[in-house]
């Protein structure tokens, strides 16, 4: 485990071009990462979990094709990190080890993505045509007086933009998804609502019961603000800080028992079921959270987001990749979206005490804060192709882009220079 | 709209003056930063002074010089509080404001090669071999020069008899302006938003109060909590000078708060330099209309204090102290008042997420409010602020403000204003720029933060290669205790 975690630590120190996994060479690859999971005892069971490595990649398209190339250009790399783990293959023939690393591979449970079919090479290539035009202005200013008429300036980015040999890709729109993934998606999408309402007709009569179990459940367990010293500390925040605040992306990796007991087990896994389904459906557009009807407003800096069950069930892994640093992160959740939290994590070990699972639990401002950091761990390696931008700068590049040689009328043209 | 009054009522006597104004009647001031060298002595010296030690019960009489005391955590430490104890005080208080990390998040150790603000160069509170560390921090204010002088020197003589020693004196001197108000060196007028406390203060300025609990421990926060506070165990507090808490702890908290304390070294002709180079005529000839009203579009408000979002095209003294201004509804995209200028940063009222423009913004923004008592120091490059005499005039000494603030959560509120708003290069929307007086001009990776933009129409102008107009030059969180926890901190025998 020492030697592994050096090797994690040379790779850690440049993601980007370091000679195992260069991960900056890997096309499509958002967000790469390797965690250690210490093992511990599951303080309900009493039941010795061992420790494991887990590898994380966000990627553009099939999984397989991403890991085909990855072993590719970083396989003796991946055997240099993977032959630590027990069972792994002898060093040899890659494909032996891309079979083992297919063999386990585990679900995610929930997967959020900010914005659905936004490819790496999109938001890079969006990220240079606002640095570009942006450069241009600046040039151009003395030439525009207030007097110049906003599509007069348009009309100039527009001619600038065709007069670029390498921004030639800018003046056509970005291509759909194709359209047999939108149709098994748009069945996916009316076949899981059909079958939630079949489901969510057949549990109705146990809801009462279910009801009664659940605050029973959340009367009875133990929670941190009985702890007094749980209350005030930031736990391990040294040491994990040291990861934190270089770039305007963070991340973070979360891990912790859930609940003791079947009916929680249970629950979660439900929930992670429906939760899965509801953010790829109807929070794919860079809102999470967002329900207009509940007056609930969503989360917008939240780019990647993994729930998984791991360790046959008693832990759950959470990695997240975000914008600005932690504090940000915590008071925007605690402040729009503590419901969904409590939803899923309230489930969890040692999470401040909730109220009929949406009510309560993270609102606890201060001891939240505590439970995440006291269960958050360090991510040994962490890759973002893009760790400058937030996602509302993506979207705003992606608007400025998608509005470039779009029909426009006068206000709309307005709004449009206003992105700049 | 206004939160209620707290279920408790403010405990005024026990609650350090500081808290609940500026002593801005008090023309003089100094803050003594003082290293604990004999405990017991310090002790015995501390008890004589608590009484004297101004409350917010007290009405203070402009021709009487008063004090009050804060103590960083390694002079609760020097004093003899129990590690235990010392133990349940924020990560923050605990680390200091110097921890590396903490140092890269707040912008002191930017990306640059050796960034000026860097503790390694500060004055004092900074991480230099050699440098006294610094154990309490005494705020005097008196009538005039001479009061001063001789209320520190009273203070002053037993402090070596008392144990201890005096590691640097920040002097202070208020700018004030023709119109009866203060300004800051750059020559804009200052101090005029302040969030009110409920309980406490009946004037809003035109702004909700805010909850007591974000400015003193032990009363309800913004979320309706009590903010966690530092205790004891009952067993080291036998004479119950302390307020009983939970687990069987006592309150060393309750009725006390949190500074921060940063000196801000002020490039106030350098200042002026770039905006007059940036505004000139095409022809090359200074334009001091534009360049004044660069500068407002920097600041958010015209040097009278009037603020962009009510006047602007020109400065109107008659705004001069207008504060009842929401940003969202007269300027959603930065028109008058730029998305990135400095009072929309540090204090983006309605203008954020959840909802801009409504109460939820409103609610979410008093989680983060500052209330600032500090002092500027130094002579002004010009009594008139005229920025032609300052460009004249010879940088020569070192002027700032020594900014002082009191909040009861350092990480949600100074420390988040100043990490996620003032030096939050993507903040609101912006793209590589951050707030243009205070910012750091390079992220910790090398990527450049030196411009600054103005919305307009048809389109933005931006301004590249702004230069860091404002260094720290020392710093450092304290502990501002109630009445009863000094005397508690006096009682301590080790």
């Amino acid at each position: 485990m020492v030697v592994l975690r050096d090797v994690l630590a040379a790779i850690g120190r440049d993601p980007v071009a370091n000679p195992l996994v260069p991960f900056g060479d890997l096309t499509g690859l958002h967000y790469g990462r390797f965690v250690i999971l210490d093992g511990a005892v599951d303080p309900g069971t009493g039941r010795t979990v061992a420790s494991s490595l887990v590898f994380n990649c966000c990627v553009d398209g099939p999984a397989d094709q991403f890991l085909q190339a990855l072993m590719a250009r970083a396989g003796s790399g991946l055997w240099a990190v993977f032959q630590h783990c027990s069972g792994a293959p002898a060093p040899g023939e890659h494909g032996e080890l891309l079979a083992w690393l297919r063999r386990h591979r585990i679900p995610t449970q929930t997967f959020y993505v900010n914005t659905l079919g936004r490819t790496v090479f999109q938001i890079l290539k969006e990220a240079q045509l606002r640095e570009r035009i942006e450069g241009f202005l600046d040039r151009k200013a003395g030439s525009t007086t207030t007097a110049t008429s906003p599509s007069t300036v348009r009309k100039a980015i527009q001619q600038f933009v065709r007069g670029t040999n390498d921004l030639a890709w800018a003046m056509r729109p970005e291509p759909p998804l194709p359209w047999a993934w939108r149709l098994r998606d748009g069945l996916h999408r009316i076949g899981g609502l059909a079958v939630g309402l079949l489901v969510g007709l057949l549990a109705l009569p146990f809801v009462p019961l279910f009801l009664v179990v659940l605050r029973r459940s959340e009367i009875n367990a133990p929670h941190p603000r009985q702890d007094p010293n749980f209350r005030l500390s930031q736990f391990n925040r040294r040491q994990l800080s040291q990861d934190e605040d270089f770039f305007i992306q963070n991340q973070f990796s979360v891990l912790g028992f859930i609940k003791p007991g079947l009916f929680r087990y249970a629950t979660l896994r439900a929930i992670l079921v429906v939760a899965d389904f509801v953010v790829h459906h109807f929070f794919r557009e860079g809102d999470l959270g967002t329900v207009p009807l509940l007056n609930l407003h969503g989360v917008d800096t939240i780019h990647f987001a993994n729930w998984i069950v791991v360790d046959q069930g008693q832990r759950v892994l959470f990695l997240s990749n975000y914008d600005f640093n932690l504090e940000d992160y915590m008071n925007d959740f605690i402040n729009k979206v503590a419901w969904g939290l409590n939803l899923i994590f309230g489930h969890g070990v040692n999470y401040p005490r909730t109220d009929w699972m949406v009510f309560g639990g993270a609102r606890d401002e201060q001891v939240y804060k505590a439970v995440l950091r006291k269960y958050q761990i360090r991510t040994q390696v962490w890759f973002c192709a893009y760790p400058d931008f937030s996602a509302i700068t993506i979207q705003k590049n992606a608007q400025l882009r998608a509005g470039l040689f779009a029909e426009l009328d006068s206000a709309a043209e307005r709004d449009w220079l206003a992105l700049l | 709209m206004s939160p209620p009054e707290p279920a408790m009522k403010l405990e005024l006597f026990d609650i350090q003056g500081i808290v609940g104004r500026g002593y801005g009647k008090h023309s003089s001031a100094a803050y003594l930063l003082l290293e604990v060298e004999a405990p017991a002595l310090a002790r015995r010296w501390l008890a004589e002074k608590v009484e004297r030690v101004h409350t917010c019960e007290q009405t203070p009489d402009p021709d009487v010089p008063c004090f009050n005391i804060a103590f960083t955590h390694a002079g609760l430490e020097a004093l003899g509080l129990d590690a235990e104890a010392l133990n349940t005080f924020p990560s923050e208080l605990k680390e200091g404001m110097t921890e590396p990390q903490r140092s890269r998040a707040l912008g002191d150790e930017s990306g640059a090669a050796d960034p000026e603000s860097s503790p390694r160069h500060w004055d004092w509170g900074g991480t230099a071999a050699g440098q006294r560390p610094v154990h309490l921090m005494l705020m005097v204010f008196a009538p005039s020069e001479a009061d001063l002088a001789t209320t520190i020197a009273e203070l002053s003589v037993l402090l070596r008899p008392g144990g201890l020693t005096l590691v640097r004196r920040l002097h202070t001197a208020l700018l004030a302006d023709r119109e009866g108000g203060v300004r800051e060196h750059f020559g804009f007028r200052d101090a005029i938003s302040q969030p009110g406390i409920a309980g406490l203060h009946r004037t809003t300025s035109g702004q909700p109060l805010v909850p007591a609990g974000e400015f003193i421990l032990g009363y309800e926060n913004a979320y309706g909590l009590l903010t966690e506070c530092p205790r004891v165990h009952h067993s080291l507090d036998p004479d119950r000078l302390l307020p009983p808490a939970e687990f069987g702890t006592h309150d060393l908290g309750r009725n006390g708060s949190y500074l921060v304390v940063r000196q801000l070294g002020q490039r106030v002709r350098a200042f002026w330099q770039f905006l007059d180079a940036v505004s000139r005529d095409p022809d090359g000839v200074a334009n001091p209309q534009r360049r004044v009203a660069l500068a407002a579009r920097m600041v958010g408000r015209w040097p009278s204090g009037a603020p962009l979002v009510e006047s602007p095209i020109e400065d109107d003294p008659t705004r001069a102290t207008d504060n009842s201004f929401g940003f969202h509804q007269s300027d959603p995209q930065g028109l008058r008042c730029p998305l990135g200028a400095h009072i929309r940063r540090s204090n983006p009222r309605d203008s954020l997420d959840p909802a801009p423009g409504t109460a939820a913004s409103l609610a979410v923004n008093a989680t983060h409010r500052l209330l600032r008592r500090g002092r500027t120091y130094g002579p002004p490059l010009s009594t008139t602020f005229d920025p032609d005499e300052i460009l004249r005039a010879d940088e020569g000494d070192e002027r700032g403000i020594h900014f002082i603030c009191v909040n009861a959560n350092i990480t949600r509120q100074f420390e988040f204003v100043q990490r996620s708003w003032i030096n939050n290069s993507q903040f609101d929307g912006l793209l590589d720029e951050t707030d243009p007086l205070l910012g750091t001009r390079r992220l910790p990776t090398g990527r450049t933060t030196d411009t600054f933009s103005v919305p307009g129409c048809p389109v933005r102008q931006r301004i590249s290669g702004l230069p860091t107009f404002v260094v720290v030059r020392g710093g450092a969180y304290f502990f501002l205790p109630s009445i009863s926890a000094i005397r508690y901190l006096a009682s301590l025998n080790s």
